[in-house]
């Protein structure tokens, strides 16, 4: 038996009873440090608090977060380290609970009505297992994946039990290490010998990565095949699909997959999307409810699904008007997005506009009129750019609402900022004809792109000359923008020269407003810690 | 109103029903136990309280073989197949057992080929199966029962021996279709081996799928249930 009186333990219940029996089994194995909770809310506060070593979570909690919401957001919060021991407490052992926790599995699911002896033995083996595995949890701790891997090997080395958990870390760290060649090698190699859930879920979104979308599709075809029950693999095969432009099976898939497994906020709102997609605005409002509903105790809440669910109601109607039950559901949407979001003024302008297309709908033109023109006003002096999705998104309703003039400069203003990306290009293209939007990027896109070349060809003052002229033409386009100060920092740093870092300071505060959702965003932030200091 | 009474569909009341068995179960057992702290020493090992562990197990597995019943017959009763340590999970079902088997003064014990042993399986469904054998095991046990696990060709074999009377004749006989050899007299270990049977096939590797079998005399001279798991 191991020694327990000086480990830290986190009794979470619902159950005054069942907490005070856990307590008292723990007392017996010799536990001093015992602290309880009743709510997932009050796990994630304690955390912050206090390290716990081994929390014993019960998984359905009444009314609030269930134990999967919970770990979910201990994990990515950092509130618990790869170190602590997370058992998932279950009434029966719910499948659907199971199947939906294959991202953040627990380290065990212990099923009431459980004895002090097999408490016991649960734990004691999951200690000598976190005591074994500690090399790698602490490198996991520190996101060192090359310590990772050579823990994982030298763990397998010593005692083959264990070799295949270490496999599973290793998977993790070929893939944040970036060796894909390495990752696909190990995972079909895996698959040839044992066909393991998790391992298809790896492989299949290596693949779709990797922009192999066939050959995903394949590996989670045959992964269903086996495991037909699993969730995240029809979540896969949705996006492969979605990715291969057939919506509508990708939608059916994900269908499917909510039935088995309906808490789910992003499958949810990934169905709301490509419902909407598809024009199948009855399917697209009910996930979008979901994902509202389900969000209002989740950390993956997002705006969008307020929105969409406003959007997927208003489109409902067609060209009919929207009765009073649903324009009081639309109503109450936004109005909790504004107040939830009240400090983003984005979500304050998009709420505003689907509010005016709904009051269109409605028959109410002259409140809809204030509320477009409200929006345009705020729209104005935004902090951020729209990500581009949402930039055409806006475009399209202020065409609806009548206001084409105002659609096409944010037109101009995405082709300038994101113009770079032809499948930006072509979903502008899908808005307007009129050549002087569409055609306005693209000589400084062709100058970015000879830029580029020369850069890697270690032509560097050559490279900055064309990046400039880019620049001259779009200077709000965030790629044009980021290469220049990146070559400017190169040549600044090379000429020790005090004016070129100036003007590379002056490029990035250009594109200060980069969306906090760009993937740009991180490069962004680099360049600005090497050209301001930290 | 009288249509939608004929439409009732009997297996989902049941299962549901179940289900709330269940969880009123697991309140009964964790009150019990709770109750079983306060009394003094001496009635801590009276008979009674071992019939009360045992039949609370009884149960309790008897309702999870209920439901998994059901999700098989609906097609779902999904497969989480994992790798595992086969000694760890042995001691595990025997640590659910550790009052029962406490009371009616059985020794358990398990014995496994190779240091390390590991096996592909579904912990929660192949747990249920051996937990229910065990349980049915206790019964006809008089001192002693072994679990045992070993590798034959790359094929996991779970055994569960006791040293009780064994299998009657005619369940080894017809052990092939162990539905219809359910009786009243051996009926809820019939339906425990069709049940065991049916997860054993689930689990499948490149082409062959798992079974059991039974047999009588084993190293314990009881009964011996194995599994085999590809």
């Amino acid at each position: 038996m191991q020694d327990y009186s000086r480990t830290r333990f986190l009794i979470v219940d619902d159950f005054s009873d069942f907490r005070s029996s856990i307590k008292a089994m723990l007392r017996d194995i010799g536990a001093k440090d015992v602290d309880t909770a009743d709510r997932g809310e009050d796990t994630l506060v304690m955390c912050r608090n206090k390290r716990y070593d081994i929390i014993l979570h019960d998984y359905n909690l009444g009314s609030g977060k269930n134990g999967q919401q919970v770990l979910e957001e201990l994990i990515a919060g950092k509130l618990i380290s790869h170190q602590c021991i997370f058992v998932m407490v279950t009434a029966e052992s719910s499948q659907a609970m199971v199947l939906s926790a294959l991202e953040h599995e627990p380290d065990a699911y212990l099923t009431k009505p459980f004895n002090r002896a097999s408490l016991l033995q649960r734990l004691d083996k999951l200690v000598e297992r976190k005591t074994a595995l500690k090399p790698i949890l602490q490198a996991l701790d520190k996101a060192e994946h090359a310590a990772v891997l050579a823990a994982c090997d030298e763990l397998s080395r010593q005692d083959k039990r264990y070799a295949p958990l270490c496999l599973r870390y290793k998977a993790g760290a070929l893939r944040e290490l970036g060796r894909h060649d390495e990752l696909e090698q190990l995972l079909t190699q895996l698959l040839a010998d044992r066909p393991l859930p998790w391992a298809y879920m790896a492989l299949g979104s290596l693949l779709h990565s990797r922009n192999q979308l066939q050959r995903a599709r394949e590996v989670y075809e045959k992964g269903l095949q086996q495991f037909a029950m699993l969730p995240g693999l029809y979540d896969g095969l949705a996006a492969v699909l979605e990715a291969l432009g057939e919506e509508k099976k990708a939608q059916h898939l994900l269908e499917e997959a909510i039935k088995l497994s309906p808490l789910a906020i992003r499958r949810q709102m990934h169905l709301g999307k490509l419902a909407m997609a598809n024009e199948d605005f009855e399917v697209a409002s009910k996930a979008y409810r979901h994902a509202v509903e389900q969000g209002r105790t989740s950390r993956f809440k997002s705006p969008e699904n307020y929105l969409g669910l406003s959007q997927a109601l208003t489109s409902q109607a067609g060209d009919g008007s929207l009765d009073k039950r649903v324009q009081q559901e639309i109503g109450q949407t936004l109005g909790e997005l504004e107040k939830t979001y009240s400090d983003n003024p984005a979500v304050q302008v998009r709420a505003r506009l689907a509010h005016a297309q709904s009051l269109v709908k409605s028959g109410d033109a002259a409140q809809a009129k204030k509320l477009t023109e409200e929006a345009m006003a705020r729209m104005a002096d935004l902090p951020q750019f729209f990500s581009a999705e949402v930039a055409l998104q806006v475009a399209g309703q202020l065409r609806d609402l009548g206001q084409p003039g105002a659609g096409d400069e944010l037109l101009k203003n995405c082709v300038e900022i994101y113009g770079d990306d032809p499948a930006v290009l072509q979903k502008v293209a899908g808005q307007t004809s009129d050549p002087a939007i569409l055609g306005g990027g693209k000589e400084a896109v062709e100058l970015n792109r000879q830029g580029v070349r020369c850069y890697q060809q270690g032509q560097h003052d050559e490279a900055l000359a064309l990046f400039r002229r880019a620049l001259l033409l779009q200077p709000k386009n965030i790629s044009i923008a980021l290469n220049t100060a990146q070559s400017l920092l190169r040549l600044a740093a090379d000429k020790g020269s005090e004016a070129l870092l100036g003007e590379c300071r002056a490029c990035l505060d250009a594109v200060r407003m980069i969306p906090d959702t760009d993937p740009r965003q991180e490069r962004y932030q680099q360049l600005r810690q090497r050209a301001f200091g930290a | 109103m009288s249509e939608s009474r004929e439409g009732l569909d009997f297996s989902t009341v049941i299962a549901s029903t179940v289900h709330d068995m269940k969880n009123s179960l697991a309140m009964l057992t964790q009150t019990h136990n709770q109750w079983i702290r306060q009394m003094p020493e001496a009635l801590l090992h009276t008979r009674e309280h071992g019939v009360i562990e045992y039949e609370f197990a009884r149960l309790n597995g008897m309702l999870v073989q209920l439901l998994g019943l059901y999700k098989l017959g609906v097609n779902q009763l999904p497969l989480q197949p994992a790798y595992l340590e086969v000694e760890d999970f042995l001691e595990e079902q025997i640590a659910r057992h550790f009052e029962v088997l406490q009371s009616r003064h059985i020794e358990a014990r398990c014995e496994v080929e190779e240091f390390g042993l590991m096996g592909v399986f579904d912990h929660n469904l192949i747990g249920s199966v051996v937990s229910n054998i065990i349980t049915n095991s206790i019964r006809y046990a008089r001192q002693q029962l072994l679990l045992r696990a070993w590798e034959e060709q790359g094929t996991l074999v779970l055994s569960v021996c006791d040293d009780g009377e064994g299998y009657p004749e005619a369940m080894l006989a017809k052990q092939s279709d162990y539905v219809l050899g359910i009786n009243h007299s051996t009926g809820s270990t019939g339906l425990g081996l069709y049940f065991s049977g049916r997860i054993a096939e689930l689990h499948e590797r490149n082409g062959v799928r798992g079974h059991i079998e039974i047999s009588n005399g084993g190293p314990l001279g009881g009964g011996e249930f194995r599994i085999y798991l590809p």
